[in-house]
């Protein structure tokens, strides 16, 4: 299963917004909490960021897996994909 | 009975569990009361500790609480040179930090018991200059800057904010706590201490509130209750809190700063629901934190409200400035702002809270307006003249201004051209921990003044808010 390019260099720019770092900074295995960048509070935004961008809606009880870059990449493969292009 | 290490007055029937390790121990076999005395090399001095919530952390509080030392509560992540900074300006004798492995000119002395074991560093440098032995703990007025300004707290101050807050929490002995927000904060130690006052069972190294391992564990152990500054508020309200099953907790309170009235009303109606207790709380660093609540079954009708004050306080309006005024046996001794400040804990009669207040006919207090110029993010108070001098040492001869914005963010002005600025939000996460989305920029041409030739704030606020109309 091959994740969608575009969908991918998208989340990044998301990252670089929303955590305000640089998108070399933004590796598949980046991880909450493991930069001081991306704490609680830069959490929510990123989630918010996500929301807009993808429009989609992250249900609450999905909000606790959404703790790194490729878990995300993941979550909008599987939920993008059911949107009717 | 007072003075803040009574309340560890009932620590035979304290246990205290690791969230992180799953380890149950009693607190008798962990603290080092005896073997810290035994080792120090001095009876008095200045401790710094830095800590968060981990069972490493409330030992090392709770087991120099009983010495003559007084101790400095710092967050442990602040930045290394901020550490230095600090430590260069008060000379600490003692420092607990188990983020670093050495200080320069210091030894470590290893303290343990069966149960545990910790390392501190000890400076050789004798006495430091002299403590007024009241003054048991210090805390910094903002959470996360590293800002050299500390509130002087004696053990009475101490014992009367637990002791209030014991008796119009509805805690009980039974309860099972997480000490999940950090104990540098006034607001986490006041939890802490008024749960040790009742004999609770606490939880340290508590995880972060969005990791899936922090709701296994709120089961697995059955908390019993959760504290929280708006914002965590707004977090349980995007995690799906209300829809979580957790029938070990009876209650939840929030201080720290203002909850939108929609998410007060959501967690009202939840608790109501589910047959639990909501508590609004209203305080500062300079009261030992608690200095008023409502109650409970009064929320619905004073929602807004900051409640009436705690016991053996009182609250008044002051009729010239509308400011509001507290009087109690929990206001601290004054402001440290260097070594030399230590020498002296003061009494201060009347805590001048900075807020502007109106009292409704019932006798509810009503926040209206701030006198001080600061902003309110995340729980934590920041200085936005401080800012404002610490830009401005950052990019000299700039013409800059910092304002706040209803406590969602900051907004910075410049005179000049943007692209001289872009540093601006990354230097003030590095120095302050303010998160570059709580800051807005905004370039002017020149500066607005008003007719006293200040910066005119209110003009700035004005333009931002027409320049960010759709």
């Amino acid at each position: 299963m091959s994740i969608d390019q575009n969908t991918k260099k998208e989340l990044i720019a998301v990252f670089e917004r929303a955590l305000s770092i640089d998108k070399s900074r933004v590796t598949p295995h980046l991880g909450y909490k493991e930069i001081p960048e991306w704490d609680s509070i830069s959490h929510m935004i990123l989630i918010n960021e996500i929301e807009t961008t993808f429009e989609i809606s992250i249900p609450s009880d999905q909000m606790v897996e959404m703790n790194s870059f490729s878990n995300i990449l993941l979550f909008l493969d599987k939920n993008l994909l059911k949107k009717p292009s | 009975m007072s003075g803040i290490h009574h309340i560890l007055y009932k620590k035979d029937s304290i246990t205290l569990v690791n969230a992180e390790s799953g380890t149950k121990h009693l607190l008798t076999e962990l603290l080092l009361e005896g073997e810290i005395t035994d080792a120090l090399p001095f009876r008095s001095g200045l401790a710094f500790l830095y800590i968060n919530n981990s069972l490493d952390d409330v030992i090392a509080y709770l087991s120099l609480l009983n010495t003559g030392l007084t101790l400095a509560l710092l967050k442990n992540d602040l930045e290394a040179s901020l550490k230095t900074d600090l430590e260069s300006k008060y000379r600490p004798n003692l420092i607990f930090d188990p983020k670093r492995n050495k200080i320069p000119n210091t030894k470590q002395l290893a303290i343990t018991n069966h149960e545990i074991g910790l390392s501190f560093f000890i400076y050789d440098r004798g006495s430091t200059g002299k403590i007024d032995p009241r003054i048991k703990v210090l805390l910094s007025t903002s959470g996360t800057t590293g800002s050299p300004k500390f509130v002087k707290l004696s053990g009475e101050n101490l014992w009367a904010n637990a002791d209030s807050i014991a008796s119009y929490l509805p805690i009980e002995r039974s309860d099972t706590v997480p000490l999940n927000l950090p104990l540098n904060y006034s607001y986490g130690l006041s939890v802490l201490h008024s749960n040790l006052l009742k004999g609770c069972t606490l939880v340290t190294n508590v995880p972060d509130i969005i990791s899936p391992e922090f709701w296994t564990g709120f089961n697995k152990y059955g908390y019993s209750t959760l504290a929280g500054v708006p914002f965590v508020y707004e977090l349980l309200d995007r995690i799906g809190f209300r829809n979580k099953d957790l029938p070990s907790l009876r209650y939840f309170t929030q201080a720290g700063g203002n909850l939108s009235e929609p998410l007060k009303r959501a967690f009202y109606t939840y608790s109501k629901e589910k047959d639990k207790e909501f508590y609004i709380m209203y305080g500062q660093t300079e009261a030992s934190a608690r200095i008023s609540y409502v109650p409970y079954d009064q929320l619905p009708a004073k929602i807004n409200s900051i409640g009436t004050p705690v016991k053996n306080g009182k609250l008044y309006i002051d009729s010239e400035n509308h400011e509001l005024l507290y009087e109690g046996p929990n206001i601290f001794g004054g402001y440290a702002t260097s070594m030399e400040d230590l020498k002296s804990y003061k009494n201060i009669p009347v805590l001048r809270t900075g807020d502007i207040a109106r009292q409704d006919e019932e006798g509810f207090f009503y926040i209206v307006g701030r006198l001080k110029r600061f902003v309110k993010l995340f729980g934590n108070r920041i200085n936005l003249d401080e800012l404002e001098r610490f830009l401005k040492e950052e990019c000299p001869g700039a013409s800059l201004a910092c304002d706040n914005i209803e406590d969602k963010f900051i907004l910075v002005s410049i005179v000049g051209d943007p692209m001289a600025f872009q540093n601006v939000k990354q230097s003030l996460f590095e120095k302050f921990k303010i998160h570059p989305s709580s800051v807005k920029l905004q370039f002017v041409k020149e500066m607005p003044l008003t007719k006293n030739g200040k910066t005119d704030y209110q003009a700035l606020s004005v333009m931002y808010a027409d320049d960010s109309q759709p």
